[in-house]
C-alpha cells in the first residue's frame, strides 16, 4: 500500500514540476516584437509550442509589393533548433531558415504574389521545442 | 486513507483529461453544433481562418507610400457612433473605425485620429473589450511624429489582443464582423483613391488581390448564415460583391526562389510572378457595390 502511495505521489510531483517548467512562448514572442529590423511595422506575434503535431503553423494573406519579416525567438541562441518555413497557396516551399547547417533567426521575404502563406515551424535538434515569432512588413 | 487516495487519482485523471481536444472531439463536436445556436464549425476552426486576414494598415501605408494624399472624406465620421447601439453593428463599426484609425495615424492626422480613438474605445466598452484598448498610451504617442512606430505597434496589439480575447470567449462572431468591417472600409478607401488616380495600376491590382481576402470572409460569414439573421444579410450583400469578383482573374506562376544571408538576415528573393486581370468596368463596379454594403455598415 505505501509503495502504491509513493507512486501516485511520484506521479503528482512529476505533473506538478512539468507545469513549473512549461513553455512560455508569449513572452518568447513578445521579445521578438522589438528584435524585427527598423522600418518593419509589427502585424502579429506567434507562439511556439511543439503539440501533438511535428510542426506548430499559422497562416496569413501576403500582399504583393510588400516585404515581410519573421523571426524567432528561443531559450536558447540562436534558435533553439527552431527552423521557420514559409510555404504558398499551393504548398510550394518559397523559403526557410536554415542554410547548409545554420540556423538563421529572421527571413525577409519581398511577396510577388498575393495569396494565403503558410508559417511552418518545424525542431531540429531542439532542447526546449518553445519559442515565439513575430510577423512584420514593410512596404 | 483511501478516500485521499482516490482522490488523488481522480484530481491526477481530471488534470490528464483537460488538454487539448482530440481531433475526432472536434469533428464530432462540429457535427453536433447544428443542433445549437451558433456556427457550424468549431471556433477553432473559425480562428484558423481569421488569423490570415491581413491587416488594414497594409493597405494604408500602400496609398501613403505611392504618395496619395489624406482625404477624411473617405473615412466614416466619429460622430456616427451614436448610431451604432445593436452588438453587431458595434462590431462591424469597430471595424471600420479601427481602419480609419490606421489611415489617420499612417498620414500622422492627430486631431483626427484623437476622434477615432475615443469612438473605439466607446465601441469596444459597448462590447465588454475596452479593457484591451489603451487609450492614454494610445493618445500620449499620438502627439507626437517621432511616435509613429510605437503608436502603430501599440493600436496592433490592442486589436490583436481584442481578437484573440473574442476567440477565447466564445464570441468569434464579434471577431468575424469586426475584421469585415475593417476590410471593406480598407477596400472602400482603395476604391476612392483608385477612382481619383484612373491610371494607377498598382491600386487597381491592390483592389483585384482582395478577391482572396473576399473569399475568406464570405466563407466566414456563412458559417452563421443559419443562426445570425444579420450575418446572413451581410453575406448576401457580400456575395454579390463575389459575383463581380468572379470576373478578376489572378494567375500564378511559381518559380523556386533564390536567398543569401545579409546581416544576420535570409534574404528570399521571390521568382514566383502574378497577374492581376481586372478592368476599369470591374473597379466601378466593385466600387458601388463596396459603397453600398458601407453605406448600410455606417448609416
Amino acid at each position: 500500500m505505501k509503495k502504491f502511495i509513493f507512486i501516485v505521489l511520484s506521479v503528482f510531483v512529476l505533473s506538478t514540476l512539468e507545469v513549473i517548467g512549461q513553455c512560455n512562448s508569449e513572452a518568447l514572442s513578445n521579445q521578438c516584437i522589438p528584435k524585427l529590423i527598423t522600418g518593419f511595422n509589427f502585424l502579429k506575434s506567434y507562439k511556439i509550442e511543439k503539440g501533438a503535431k511535428e510542426f506548430v503553423e499559422y497562416s496569413y494573406v501576403f500582399t504583393k509589393g510588400t516585404q515581410y519579416m519573421i523571426n524567432i525567438c528561443a531559450a536558447a541562441q540562436p534558435t533553439d533548433g527552431i527552423v521557420v518555413s514559409l510555404y504558398d497557396s499551393n504548398r510550394n516551399k518559397v523559403a526557410t531558415s536554415k542554410l547548409n547547417g545554420q540556423f538563421i533567426s529572421a527571413i525577409a521575404y519581398p511577396c510577388n504574389t498575393t495569396g494565403i502563406y503558410y508559417i511552418q515551424y518545424t525542431f531540429d535538434g531542439s532542447t526546449a521545442y518553445c519559442g515565439g515569432s513575430a510577423l512584420g512588413f514593410k512596404r | 486513507m483511501r478516500i485521499v487516495l482516490i482522490g488523488f487519482i481522480l484530481a491526477i485523471f481530471t488534470a490528464c483529461g483537460s488538454g487539448k481536444k482530440t481531433d475526432e472531439q472536434a469533428f464530432l463536436e462540429d457535427l453536433d453544433s447544428t443542433k445549437v445556436e451558433g456556427p457550424t464549425i468549431s471556433e477553432e476552426a473559425i480562428g484558423e481562418i481569421l488569423q490570415q486576414i491581413p491587416s488594414p494598415l497594409e493597405i494604408s501605408m500602400l496609398l501613403k507610400e505611392s504618395g496619395k494624399k489624406y482625404n477624411s472624406t473617405f473615412l466614416n465620421p466619429a460622430d456616427n457612433i451614436s448610431k451604432y447601439n445593436s452588438n453587431y453593428k458595434k462590431a462591424l463599426n469597430l471595424g471600420v473605425y479601427g481602419t480609419d484609425l490606421g489611415y489617420t495615424n499612417i498620414y500622422e492626422q492627430n486631431q483626427d485620429g484623437v476622434k477615432y480613438m475615443a469612438a473605439i474605445k466607446e465601441l469596444a466598452d459597448g462590447l465588454n473589450i475596452g479593457q484591451f484598448f489603451d487609450i492614454e498610451t494610445i493618445g500620449r504617442l499620438a502627439t507626437n511624429s517621432k511616435n509613429l512606430d510605437s503608436l502603430l505597434l501599440i493600436t496592433t496589439q490592442n486589436f490583436n489582443s481584442i481578437n484573440h480575447y473574442l476567440q477565447t470567449q466564445q464570441r468569434a462572431n464579434l471577431s468575424v464582423l469586426f475584421l469585415t468591417g475593417g476590410w471593406l472600409e480598407a477596400l472602400h478607401i482603395t476604391c476612392e483613391v483608385a477612382t481619383a488616380n484612373p491610371t494607377n495600376k498598382q491600386l487597381q491590382e491592390t483592389i483585384g488581390e482582395q478577391k482572396i481576402i473576399l473569399e475568406n470572409i464570405k466563407l466566414l460569414l456563412s458559417f452563421y448564415k443559419d443562426t445570425d439573421q444579420n450575418m446572413a444579410s451581410l453575406l448576401a450583400d457580400v456575395e454579390e460583391l463575389k459575383t463581380i469578383y468572379d470576373k478578376v482573374k489572378i494567375t500564378y506562376t511559381y518559380k523556386e526562389s533564390t536567398f543569401e544571408v545579409v546581416d544576420g538576415v535570409m534574404m528570399i528573393k521571390d521568382n514566383s510572378t502574378s497577374t492581376i486581370e481586372i478592368t476599369p468596368e470591374d473597379i466601378t463596379s466593385i466600387k458601388e457595390v463596396t459603397s453600398k454594403i458601407r453605406s448600410k455598415i455606417i448609416s
